[in-house]
């Protein structure tokens, strides 16, 4: 059976993209164009991995991210972020939250700063998916 | 009444990210979500006689903002704020409008240096809008002695409610009222003594309110051309920002967003908030 791999990004163009690499070597993508509509989606069906960009519309994927790592039902899928956004910043904005008395957050699986290569990307997602067992 | 999400509206011309710093002490208050928006004007990529639709220069366009907005947003992360952002191509007032009722926005910051489109976005938002004036005068921070202006209507209420839930950033409120030199025509010394009573009264009712919030106020009474008397006050009392109430319709709407506000948009050097009605 295929895994399911959802995709948040506002950019159209990244969707695409991701999709027709990943899809090529056998997955399922289902895009979504922002944080909202992302969790919606996984709620309604889990996926195996999210990748995940961080500035987008309504909610961002600094806020997804912790609203995954802090579902009992959600914070095992593995999340690859892939964003033009510096992991540095990331890193900050996490603590920062915690500072703020949010719960404490794992890093995500894999960081990736945009743009990303069709093979580097296809190869962190099967390495990804086949730590996890896949 | 809360400032949590505000939607920053830059062409680039008149607001940097200096200009949004600006307004960070709304924090203070409940700020938690900056929305970025710049809207890609139809003219400058549409299609042309010859050479069609310019989509290289709508990628050069978009990839030149995105620059900007990742820059800014990786310096709002960092503290723990939440952003977002949008590109659009197409014409700036309906866009804005429809990004702020998408992203259920608080407040609209945008520049007034395009007038038309400033005075067209006062008045079809239906949530309060400050025209920051940052490219005019750097003011660090503009919410520190706002001038309150009010002709005593509902909606300059619902302005005063907006000043009063930023009470913690709020060092001084001057407040004025204006009576139009109209009013008084045809009114002898002693009526016109009355009226200037009675509207002394109701300034000293709004510092109490205000006092009552923990804001310290001081008011002062104008009597004139309305525009001149404000821009009397702004100068005379060293404020910071033009606080005010609009509606939707009537002479009110007419008043400001036909001679008032739109002069003090385009003349003032003050960043000015106007609250619209409810609903």
């Amino acid at each position: 059976m295929k895994k399911n791999i959802l995709v948040a990004d506002d950019d159209i163009d990244v969707i695409t993209f991701v999709s027709t690499v990943l899809e090529k070597i056998g997955y399922k993508v289902t895009g979504a164009k922002d944080g909202e509509e992302a969790l919606s989606k996984i709620k309604g069906n889990k996926p195996d991995l999210i990748i995940l960009d961080i500035l987008m519309p309504k909610q961002s994927g600094i806020k997804m991210y912790r609203e995954l790592k802090t579902d009992e039902s959600l914070k095992d899928i593995p999340v690859v972020i892939l964003s033009a956004i510096s992991k540095r910043t990331f890193l900050r904005s996490q603590e920062a939250l915690t500072e703020f008395g949010g719960e404490a957050v794992p890093e995500p699986e894999v960081y990736i700063e945009k743009p990303v290569e069709p093979e580097d990307l296809a190869q962190t997602v099967k390495e990804v998916l086949s730590k996890k067992g896949g | 009444m809360k400032i949590r999400k505000l939607l920053f509206v830059t062409d680039f011309e008149e607001l940097w990210f200096d200009a949004l710093q600006s307004l960070m002490d709304l924090r203070k208050v409940g700020l938690e979500h900056v929305i970025f928006l710049h809207v890609i004007e139809r003219e400058k990529v549409a299609m042309r006689r010859g050479v069609g639709y310019l989509k290289d220069e709508e990628v050069k366009l978009r990839e030149m903002t995105n620059v900007r907005f990742v820059d800014w947003a990786e310096s709002l992360f960092e503290t723990g704020m939440e952003c977002g952002a949008y590109i659009l191509v197409g014409s700036p007032v309906p866009k804005v409008l429809s990004v702020a009722n998408e992203e259920k926005a608080d407040l609209i910051v945008t520049g007034a240096h395009k007038d038309k489109e400033t005075i067209e976005i006062l008045r079809r938002a239906p949530i309060p809008v400050l025209v920051h004036k940052y490219g005019i005068k750097k003011s660090e921070r503009p919410f520190e002695r706002p001038i309150f202006v009010t002709d005593w209507s509902p909606p300059c209420e619902r302005a005063l409610e907006y000043l009063i839930s930023l009470n913690n950033i709020v060092s001084k409120a001057i407040v004025i009222h204006a009576i139009p030199e109209k009013s008084i025509k045809g009114l002898n010394r002693i009526e016109i003594q009355k009226m200037q009573k009675e509207n002394k009264r109701r300034l000293e009712e709004v510092c109490d309110t205000l006092s009552s919030e923990g804001i310290s106020s001081e008011f002062h009474l104008y009597m004139g051309e309305v525009t001149e008397q404000i821009k009397k006050a702004i100068s005379e009392h060293n404020a910071s920002m033009i606080v005010a109430g609009t509606t939707g319709k009537g002479a009110w709407r007419a008043r400001w967003l036909g001679s008032v506000s739109h002069e003090l948009v385009q003349e003032s050097e003050l960043p000015i908030l106007l609250v619209p009605k409810v609903g």
